[in-house]
């Protein structure tokens, strides 16, 4: 009875374990893992998925370069635009020694909680799509870099263009996350120098339902502009139940409604007019944007890139050329992003400053016009055939 | 001898497990496994096991941690491996807890990710605001979890099944609530948690030995297994003392237990209260080694989670729990396509256990008061 | 002032929805001694089986928002309907005979399981989706409130349904056959009730009414998302226990207070704490709920229990 289990289970286990061994891959010699993070599925899965879609294209684009030194492979991680959900996939990326570098984070409440995390384990990353300054100059790490901009440009900007068209009182929901709160911080100060009233200011959740409370308080105080940090799903809440409260103000929003989700979500004749604004110059105007755009479209993904799509291209690119240089080893490909000086990206020339970030002076203003978001100097709104409300 | 053969057995295969690294092997180790557990019932080899356990327990426990630390030395360069023995261990640690309030006393207690987020937030602001020595942090992590916890006691003891169940739902959702529209506690970006020091030394840097490269997660699994060994010799001393006897009648049968003259309230609250000291703890540790800690980590599908750890296990069986912990946290981490499947697997997981064999994976045994035969 | 008038109409509105929900829950406990933790999600599965017959009819042609509107009633209803009856068949009335808080716990998982197979096999069914607009959207004034038809119209169309459900309930054989079954199962099943069809007829029944107030909430926030089952669920839950579990004047009671605790915390929080969240009211909502169950163990109208020593 017994030795006969031990045989079965003696032999059973040897069985496995030559099965096992047998299926465990020979690596091959020259493969580079990149890891990509972004919220792959949720609210905010567009913007994820067009930049994963676009780091795709340039490791697939490398990978037909008959001259570089290695093959690279594309480890893609969603972080569902969760802090905890970030960190753990952090962790799970950087833990892993085959990996050498990431392109990290659209989401900015999740690339400020994992930071810590890429400098315990020393893997350079560089950030393509959360705007929060604090990811870079709130640290002193010399892993974490950044090729999009920050929000603190945007609201400049912001605040600016819109007193500057007539707008004076202004009543601002913002998300409790670092990301919303960060938007509300910049913009008040910023509007207060341009001389905009703030009536009153809503924190609310980052996937609050009912916004009845908030939006019936901003009614009595009956503003010009409704100001809103925060994401696309909340965005779509608001601007419906704008309506349902009979609040005609206007909509202003951030980077982060700038997708066709927002328009899909709350229907083209809610979504007429509401604005964004967003770092870097739309495709026409990048340098690499035509020939980015062709070979996305080439590729036949199932999403677009949706506007950061280019950073990721250009983040993941930056990396690639790193480890053409020094080979896949973190230390030094960390050493070697750090110095990046006028490097030729498609997104136009990226230099790190002392703190890893890339300075991109331009913002783009967006309106929607009939279904789609049009650059402002370029629809009917901005060349004066069209007023916005309240105007 | 069966013993150690079986503790060599299971040894080798965990380490396969969590070696392997393609879906193929992974899946053909699966498949080993539920045939191996299915082969043995049939030929009976389980119960033989078990009298060998229940025989030598000393000797059970001792080749149970010989066997932990084979695995950890095996492992003692890949840090995400060590990281999934943490969470398994300390998870196992909090479910220990629960395994306390409801199986040992019958409290349904569905906010047991509320209390391990108690634990982790209270080590957060503590390691990183005061001074206290880290090793005491934990315990007054745990302390804070039962303390906090001990405000339910009233309306759980006032109530009756679901009523009791709707009672701890609703501290769950609470909690998870008012972390995350609080910006003293850091809202929902959560908080960052120091590492941990021990004696003035910073777990985080990690041993060096020249020539060996060695995880700096490895002191941390190495705490992690103190005291999840410390927290299971307590429970089960618990259970098998007069403690652990008076919660199984409570349990059981309140009326008839108030006619024995035991005082249901008492033994509820001890329970409730040390259940979620257990959680708290257990929390506190995992906060340390993750670093991170944000209300999203803390809902009710997690709770869920811990209380499926507990049910497929087998309910008020503790010997159940790390084999448990291991499928429901570390299977999904291996088997990378179920990974997005996961919670709807394992809910379906606990439906068919519950339909079907509701004892869960290794059932408790029942009590055996005297060892030999009585007298005829 | 209108401030308050508009809290109050929200607060009937969110009301409604969770009477709905609460009734079900007390539809099932009284029939079966069950907590159908599932309810909250198979009502998101009636709201998302409304935007399909929705998506369905637009792409067959047939626009006329009240062709649409009944469609969509009708397909979520019957959708539920069933899925509430297999739910009983397959997995409550097996589990009839083991502790009570093993069903909750299997409910528990179905509502699970039910959540995380919408948003896995819909098609983008992580994202919220937009649920059309098919109410007229005028609004007239009243007072100094804005009060709008579509809201109107939803809250009229909640309160029709629960009466209709209490008059079904106290007036019809059915009614007659589902209270007898609540009472005592045995009993009925000697006066020749069919006890499992009694049953899944009741489950139906429950989720029938689930389903309606998911394709109400989805036209009162003009959108529907995966996740919207589980807070419902809880909250009907608890609005039921406030009532007193198995009662159904209970359960619509129970569903207006935890609307109004929620209104209450709205209104009252900012006054003692400038700036403070609105999410706080939640928090405050389900703070009540635990004291209060502290104080009424049973609920407002308790239950009327027996225990077999």
């Amino acid at each position: 009875m017994f030795s006969r289990k031990t045989a079965l289970a003696g032999s059973a286990l040897l069985a496995g374990a030559a099965l096992s061994l047998l299926s465990v891959p020979a690596l091959a010699k020259d493969v580079v893992k990149i890891a990509f993070i972004a919220p792959l599925t949720g609210g905010v899965s567009n913007m994820g998925l067009g930049g994963r879609n676009s780091a795709d294209l340039a490791v697939r684009l490398r990978n037909e370069d008959p001259k570089s030194k290695y093959t690279y492979e594309l480890v893609s991680q969603d972080d569902e635009c969760k802090p905890n959900v970030g960190v753990q996939v952090a962790t799970k990326v950087a833990a892993d020694k085959r990996i050498v570098a990431g392109v990290t984070h659209y989401c900015s409440a999740v690339a400020m909680a994992t930071v810590g995390v890429y400098h315990r384990f020393n893997l350079p990353i560089i950030v393509w799509g959360a705007v929060l300054p604090d990811v870079t100059y709130g640290n002193t790490y010399n892993e974490v870099h950044r090729v999009n901009g920050t929000m603190i440009n945007q609201n400049e900007v912001a605040a600016k263009f819109m007193t500057g068209l007539g707008y004076k009182k202004w009543a601002i929901i913002h998300d409790t996350t670092d990301y919303g709160k960060g938007h509300n911080k910049f913009f008040s100060d910023f509007l207060k120098k341009s001389g905009g009233t703030i009536l009153g200011t809503f924190g609310v959740t980052a996937d609050q339902q009912d916004f009845t409370s908030e939006l019936t308080k901003i009614r009595e105080l009956n503003p010009d502009v409704i100001y809103f940090g925060g994401l696309t799903p909340l965005a779509v809440r608001i601007r419906t139940q704008m309506e349902k409260l009979g609040i005609k103000a206007q909509l202003q929003g951030t980077s982060g409604i700038k997708s066709d989700a927002y328009i899909s979500g709350a229907g083209k004749e809610l979504a007429e007019g509401s604005l964004s604004f967003i770092e870097g110059a739309p495709w026409e105007k990048l340098p690499g944007g035509l020939f980015f755009t062709g070979k996305y479209a080439q590729q036949n993904y199932g999403e677009p890139a949706e506007a950061y799509g280019p950073f990721a291209f250009a983040a993941a690119n930056l990396i690639m050329n790193a480890v053409e240089k020094v080979g896949p080893d973190r230390k030094k490909v960390m050493a070697v992003l750090n110095k990046t000086n006028d490097v030729n990206t498609i997104i136009g020339k990226v230099t790190f400053d002392d703190h890893r970030q890339n300075i991109v002076p331009l913002i783009s203003k967006y309106v929607v016009e009939n279904g789609a978001w049009v650059l402002w100097e370029e629809s009917s709104y901005g060349k004066g055939k069209r007023k916005l409300a309240g105007l | 001898m069966s013993l150690t053969v079986a503790a060599v057995a299971m040894t080798l295969y965990v380490w396969m497990f969590l070696h392997a690294e393609s879906q193929a092997a992974v899946a053909v180790l699966v498949v080993l496994a539920a045939s191996a557990v299915f082969a043995s019932r049939k030929l009976g080899a389980t119960r033989v096991m078990a009298a060998a356990v229940a025989q030598r327990p000393g000797l059970a426990r001792a080749l149970s941690l010989a066997g932990a630390l084979v695995l950890i030395a095996a492992f003692h360069d890949s840090h995400f491996v060590l990281l999934m023995l943490c969470a398994v261990l300390l998870y196992a640690t909090a479910c220990l807890g629960l395994t306390v309030q409801f199986g040992y006393s019958g409290v349904a207690n569905f906010a047991g990710a509320a209390f391990f987020g108690i634990g982790s937030y209270a080590t957060a602001i503590m390691a990183a605001h005061t001074q206290i020595p880290h090793v005491l942090v934990i315990v007054l992590s745990g302390l804070i979890a039962a303390v906090i916890g001990s405000v339910l006691i009233t309306p759980v003891l006032r109530t009756r099944g679901h009523y009791a169940a709707l009672v701890t739902i609703a501290f769950g959702i609470l909690f998870k609530t008012f972390i995350e529209v609080n910006d003293v506690l850091g809202g929902p970006q959560g908080l960052q948690v120091p590492g941990m020091k021990l004696f003035g030394v910073s777990l985080n840097d990690g041993i060096e030995i020249p020539g060996v490269e060695i995880s700096f997660y490895v002191p941390y699994v190495l705490l992690s297994l103190l005291v999840f060994g410390l927290v299971y010799a307590l429970v089960s001393a618990l259970e098998r003392s007069w403690v652990g006897l008076s919660m199984d009648v409570v349990r059981t049968d309140e009326t008839a237990a108030s006619t024995f003259g035991l005082h249901i309230a008492r033994w509820k609250v001890v329970a409730f209260t040390t259940g979620n000291f257990f959680a708290g703890i257990a929390g506190s540790l995992y906060g340390m080694i993750s670093g991170f800690v944000a209300p999203n980590n803390f809902t009710f599908s997690d709770s869920l989670l811990m209380l499926s750890i507990v049910i497929l296990g087998g309910l008020g069986n503790i010997a159940g729990l790390i084999p448990a912990a291991l499928i429901v946290l570390v299977l999904p981490e291996k088997l990378q396509f179920i990974q997005e499947y996961r919670f709807l697997l394992f809910a379906a997981m606990v439906i068919v256990i519950l339909l079907f064999r509701p004892q869960g994976l290794l059932p408790r045994k029942t009590r055996i008061f005297f060892r030999e035969e009585a007298p005829k | 002032m209108s401030e308050i008038g508009q809290y109050i109409f929200n607060g009937l509105m969110l009301g409604m929805i969770y009477a709905m929900v609460a009734v079900g829950f007390t539809l099932f406990f009284g029939v079966l001694d069950v907590i159908k933790f599932s309810h909250g999600d198979v009502l998101m599965v009636g709201a998302f089986a409304g935007l399909t017959a929705s998506i369905a009819m637009t792409a067959v042609g047939v626009t006329s928002p009240v062709l649409q509107l009944l469609g969509m009633v009708l397909f979520a209803v019957g959708l539920t309907g069933v899925l509430g009856a297999a739910i009983a068949k397959f997995l409550i009335l097996p589990l009839h005979k083991a502790p009570p808080l093993n069903t909750l716990l299997a409910t528990l998982m179905l509502g699970t399981v039910i959540r995380e197979a919408v948003r896995l096999f819909y098609p983008d069914g992580s994202n919220p989706k937009r649920f059309p607009a098919l109410l007229p959207t005028s609004s007239f004034e009243l007072g100094s409130m804005n009060l709008r038809v579509d809201n109107l119209i939803l809250l009229v169309a909640g309160l029709t349904a629960i009466a209709g459900v209490h008059f079904m309930i106290t007036r019809t054989k059915l009614g007659l056959a589902i209270r007898a079954v609540a009472q005592d199962g045995e009993t009925a099943r000697l006066m020749g009730i069919n006890f499992e069809a009694v049953v899944l007829f009741t489950f139906a029944l429950g989720s029938g009414l689930a389903a309606l107030a998911g394709v109400m909430n989805g036209l009162y926030y003009n959108e529907v998302n995966f996740g919207v089952g589980l807070l419902l669920g809880v909250i009907g839950f608890a609005a039921a226990i406030l009532g007193g579990l198995g009662n159904m004047y209970g359960a619509i009671i129970g569903g207006f207070l935890f609307a109004a605790l929620q209104v209450l915390g709205s209104v009252l929080l900012p006054a003692l704490i400038p700036e403070i969240p609105s999410a706080y009211k939640d928090v405050f909502a389900f703070t009540a709920v635990i004291i209060f169950m502290a104080w009424k163990p049973t609920g407002l109208i308790a239950e009327k229990t027996s225990e077999r020593v």
